[in-house]
């Protein structure tokens, strides 16, 4: 992936300073490039709706990528993810929405209604309120901690669990999803009025106000598409690390051959909990930012419905393959909108679509290959590497 | 301390009434070759299967380099340097093969969640130590021009080979082979057998051999233990065991008539 932008980095520089440079900043830049060209040249160019689209499509592909750490790299059958994305959803909101209900926000003064009114994609218009603004960072760090209450989550549900197996795993982990769900509809009405939240005592919080069944709602949208895009391309470079490297090995090598994997040294329970605690981690943040598009969330994001449709992109694009997930991700998002009046069969299409998958291609798309391992192209200059030592 | 580099004494595992493995005793000094034989079912997997901790085994211990291992669960003892191939072959059929024995790195390093995702110095500097050893280890078994080619392509005598080849890179010091001829025509054999002997003193382990190859095994072993229904019926030198009528009983199925 970063083949070309690696050579471009001098050979002359300091160990370290390059270490940074091709560990932390290429990645960070790399990822902002693209959240700005989203922001300000496809945004504009696609116009007002189907910019809300490419937001929702943005979450997709980080929930695809965080559960083929799971599913895919790792072989086990986790279908309680959106679980996870709630949690993260829930908890962001919360923290971004009674933060500037309490005025935290000196910056713009605003009340989170207006914020909302401004709409996500079009918050750049206002100016003072979009790119690194006090909201944004805001919403990035209620995100990191909404992110990091679900992979807490993913370990307690994990480690337990993990030393399930199949079907047993999978009943655990809808369990899980379906018990998110019911908490979240046990929670309190929201709290609109800003008087009445300064009021609260640390014991209204027990049994947070979280909307209960109605929903939570005016979030502020700070997820522009800017911010939704950038975090696409920072999981991607995490997913892709994690495939990359010794850890990743170990998780594919479990979904491989779990008796295999143990006799060669890998502590496989730790592996698991890993992959869960990682996945649920990402599903968590892609949550948080997911609340923040200006979207009223709702105990359902908990749902089997989720799950499952996360489940079919990265069955779609092939268990491990990262550029195959991402692409089924996108092309499945994408669909429904662009045949609207058939959205109600989407479900009766993605069964059909599993089917003829399971017939044609029971690997997926890709398999756990990436799309470029297919291009000609990298095949020869595969081989050309075969012959280094005759 | 007992004086072998592995000592197993009186391991046993029952599945229900079937005792698979009652009382088995091998002790191997370092750099020893050991066999073991019997006939089909006799419980020779289920001994490696005990001895690597994929079963719990309900009597007896098993020591290695001085060092208890049989309440250890298995990537211990794979780290305590006990390293096994599988007589059923366990490949990670859709990693290349390169990535097979780099797998078989792992328990050597550390890995941290953070230095993975950050690409630390530290990290990347594991990562080619790890590509380096791989290579060369697949320089071992001639099979470095095939590194990138995934596990499941592989003819069946390079898979065995492979399987060996993985098993070297955990840096065991006992090594444990389960039928690793099975399926190899003649000439085949006879190169393993010379790698056998190639591995044992380069990497100075002690070798516990599982095969069904008579030939094979007289010729490399220097003591053999014979297994039947789960008990030892014979142990001694391949010339002993040849003559041994126990063993041509367990073989033939009948007394031996001279
Ligand atoms: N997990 C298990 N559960 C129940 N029975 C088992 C189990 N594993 C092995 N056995 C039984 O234990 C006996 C010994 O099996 P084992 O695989 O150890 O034989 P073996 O000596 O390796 O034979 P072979 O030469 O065919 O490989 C067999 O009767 C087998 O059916
Ligand atoms: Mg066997």
């Amino acid at each position: 992936m970063s083949g070309e932008l690696q050579q471009l980095v001098p050979t002359m520089m300091p160990s370290a300073a390059r270490a940074l440079l091709k560990g932390v900043a290429l990645p960070v830049a790399s990822a902002l490039v693209l959240g700005l060209v989203m922001q300000f040249v496809v945004g504009p160019a696609i116009g007002a709706y189907p910019a809300s689209v490419a937001l929702q499509v943005g979450i997709s592909v980080m929930l695809a990528v965080s559960l083929n750490i799971v599913n895919g790299y790792t072989g086990q059958f986790s279908i309680g993810h959106a679980g996870f994305f709630a949690v993260g959803a829930y908890v962001g909101a919360g923290i971004s929405y009674y933060a500037a209900l309490s005025g935290i926000d000196p910056a713009s003064g605003q009340q989170p209604s207006q914020a909302l009114s401004n709409g996500a994609w079009l918050v750049w218009n206002d100016g003072q309120n979009f790119l690194f603004s006090y909201g944004e960072w805001r919403m990035i760090l209620a995100s990191i901690v909404g992110g990091c209450v679900a992979a807490g989550l993913g370990y307690i549900v994990g480690l337990p669990s993990l030393r399930l197996r199949g079907d047993y795993l999978a009943i655990v982990t809808l369990g899980f999803g379906e018990i998110t769900r019911v908490l979240l509809t046990q929670t309190k009405p929201q709290i609109f009025d800003r008087d009445e939240l300064a009021a609260t005592h640390a014991k209204d919080w027990v049994i947070p106000p979280m909307g209960g069944a109605t929903g939570f709602s005016d979030i502020p949208a700070y997820a522009s598409l800017m911010w939704v895009w950038f975090f696409v391309a920072v999981m991607i470079f995490f997913a892709y690390r994690v495939k990359q490297s010794s850890t990743g090995r170990a998780l594919l090598s479990i979904r491989e051959d779990e008796i295999a994997a143990r006799s060669m040294g890998v502590n496989i329970t730790k592996y698991k909990v890993r992959a869960f605690v990682l996945a649920a981690g990402l599903a968590g943040l892609a949550g948080s930012l997911y609340a923040h598009t200006g979207q009223v969330i709702r105990p359902q994001e908990a749902g089997f419905q989720r799950s499952f449709e996360v489940i079919i992109f990265v069955v779609l694009g092939g268990m491990g393959s990262i550029s195959g997930v991402v692409l089924a991700a996108i092309i499945l998002s994408i669909l429904p909108e662009a045949l609207r009046d058939l959205s109600e069969y989407r479900l009766i299409v993605y069964a059909l679509l599993l089917i003829l998958m399971m017939i044609v291609r029971p690997k997926g798309l890709f398999g756990v290959r990436e799309i470029w391992e297919f291009w000609p192209f990298t095949r020869a200059k595969k081989s050309e590497k075969k012959v280094i030592t005759p | 301390m007992s004086d072998y580099l592995l000592d197993v004494r009186g391991i046993g595992i029952s599945f229900g009434g079937l005792k698979a493995c009652d009382g088995l005793t091998v002790q191997i000094p370092t750099g020893g070759l050991h066999g073991l034989i019997g006939p089909n079912g006799a419980g020779k997997t289920t001994a490696f299967n005990l001895i690597t901790g994929v079963y719990r085994t309900q009597m007896g211990s098993v020591t290695l380099d001085g060092v208890k291992v049989d309440h250890l669960r298995p990537h211990e003892i794979a780290k305590a340097g006990l390293s096994r191939t599988f007589q059923n072959i366990r490949l990670f059929s859709e990693l290349s093969v390169l990535d097979n024995v780099k797998l078989a790195c792992h328990c050597r390093g550390r890995h941290t969640l953070l230095g993975t995702l950050l690409r630390t110095p530290r990290f990347v500097a594991q990562e080619r130590a790890m590509t380096a050893r791989a290579i060369e280890m697949l320089d071992v078994f001639s099979l470095q021009h095939l590194a990138g080619e995934q596990a499941k392509n592989l003819p069946y005598g390079d898979q065995r080979r492979l399987e060996i080849c993985r098993a070297l890179a955990t840096e065991p010091k006992v090594l444990l082979l389960d039928e690793p001829a099975a399926g190899m025509n003649p000439s085949e054999k006879k190169a393993l057998a010379q790698s056998i002997k190639l591995i044992r003193e380069q990497f100075k382990l002690a070798v516990l051999l599982i095969e069904h190859d008579m030939g094979l095994v007289m010729d490399i072993c220097e003591k053999i233990t014979v297994l039947d229904h789960g008990c030892t019926i014979a142990h001694g030198t391949p010339s002993e065991i040849q003559n041994n009528p126990k063993v041509q009983e367990a073989y033939l199925g009948e007394p031996a008539t001279a």
